[in-house]
């Protein structure tokens, strides 16, 4: 067993949506950090990294899309932190962008509350 | 009864019309003991000697007095998931139904008007999270208001008693909410970073247009302190703060077929609630 918690980064501009996928994070075993958009993301993960991310796409500020091209420009380790783009957004348009930013996986939001928490086991490589 | 009443008849009439056309709510004679009592807490509170002085200062507003009278005369009692039924029916209908006629990524408005110290705002929120499957898909925005200015500053700080979360589970006000001294919780900053409280006056349009409209309302337990006249008022400002087809839900002893016909009346399972018709002939 890891000697720290998974560490995750939520980056959504909606108060109540961050707040609900902490919930499920925590229950999860999961420590979770905050971020309100791209910027305050990548300023986030200069000074603490996460072990993964879940991203939002319509941020104000910086979008989903802008910050993972940003962050996939960074140096080793922080370039490759996994990321989940979530997004109401589900056209194949929207995923491709995504994808070709550099997300690792796409959902469509809602979420349910245990595939979130499954996914990101997994993106963190958690033993289930 | 042998004790003096601090106003004569003359000059209740005239603090009573004073009020009512300020704030729409409506005294009568039989609130005479709780009105008069304020007014006395307000003239020591502003070392008035008289009722003379004191209606002089409120009429011109000295101060901000005409605030700190309503702020002293209104009713504010309220508690967490108070008639929950209609939380779920705002879950369980209403957004799915609002949801049908907006274009996609549209902000979903509900309004809580009064909010008093914000229970009823917050509970929204916290249904929302506990209950709606959906609330990471859709923007929400809840909104809080009243006219009285000081519970808007508590309902921002948001430090409540155990009266008002005694219909929560001991599990929810574990989750929501942090010790804040004896026999006190304060709710989460993220909860009360997703309420915003703004002071407004259900009867003055002035005050509600400026907010937009709404897909839900919730205004409940308002009107049954206002007379015919400022029910109509409100009923009124409340349809145009509407979006077409959102809904209003209100108090259990309140009826709006009584007060206005802009509204339908629509059942659903946990709860009956009026919507402004939509503007779609089909519905």
């Amino acid at each position: 067993m890891a000697d720290r918690k998974m560490r995750i980064l939520v980056v959504d501009d909606a108060n109540l949506v961050r707040l609900y996928y902490r919930q499920i994070l925590e229950e999860a075993d999961f420590e979770v950090e905050e971020a309100l958009n791209g910027l305050e993301a990548l300023e986030r993960l200069l000074v603490s990294p996460a072990d993964a991310l879940i991203v939002d796409i319509n941020m104000p500020r910086m979008d989903g899309v802008t910050f993972l091209r940003a962050l996939r420009r960074q140096a080793l380790p922080l370039s490759s932190i996994p990321a989940l783009v979530t997004s109401t957004e589900s056209s194949a348009t929207d995923v491709e962008a995504a994808r070709v930013a550099g997300a690792n996986f796409y959902c469509a939001k809602p979420i349910g509350r245990e595939d979130l928490a499954r996914i990101m086991a997994m993106f963190c490589g958690a033993p289930q | 009864m042998v004790e003096t009443k601090l106003l004569d008849a003359e000059e209740y009439r005239r603090l009573c019309d004073y009020l009512y056309r300020h704030t729409g709510m409506s005294f009568t004679e039989t609130r005479r003991y709780f009105v008069e009592r304020r007014v006395e807490e307000r003239m020591i509170a502003t070392g008035s000697s008289s009722f003379a002085s004191y209606f002089s200062r409120l009429r011109t507003n000295m101060q901000g007095e005409l605030e700190k009278l309503i702020n002293a005369s209104t009713v504010n009692e309220t508690y967490f998931y108070r008639e929950d039924h209609q939380f779920a029916c705002l879950t369980a209908n209403l957004l799915q139904e609002r949801l049908r006629v907006k274009l996609p990524g549209e902000t979903m408005r509900i309004w809580s008007a009064p909010c008093s110290t914000g229970e009823e705002p917050y509970s929204i929120a916290i249904w929302l999270l506990e209950n709606w499957a959906e609330v990471d898909a859709h923007d929400v925005e809840i909104v809080g208001s009243d006219i009285d200015t000081n519970v808007l500053e508590a309902a921002r700080a948001g430090i409540f008693g155990k009266r008002a979360l005694m219909r929560l589970s001991p599990a929810l006000a574990d989750k929501y909410f942090t010790p804040a001294g004896p026999e006190h919780w304060q709710i989460i900053d993220e909860l009360r970073q997703s309420v915003r409280f703004t002071a407004a006056n259900i009867v003055e349009r002035a005050e509600t247009r400026p907010h937009g409209l709404f897909d839900v309302i919730f205004c409940r337990n308002l009107l049954i302190y206002f007379d015919d006249a400022s029910r109509r008022v409100a009923a009124e400002n409340l349809y145009e703060s509407l979006a077409p087809g959102g809904y209003i839900c209100l108090g259990h002893a309140e009826s709006m077929s009584r007060i206005s016909s802009l509204f339908e009346v629509c059942r659903f399972a946990d709860a009956i609630v009026y919507r402004r018709p939509p503007e779609a002939p089909h519905g």
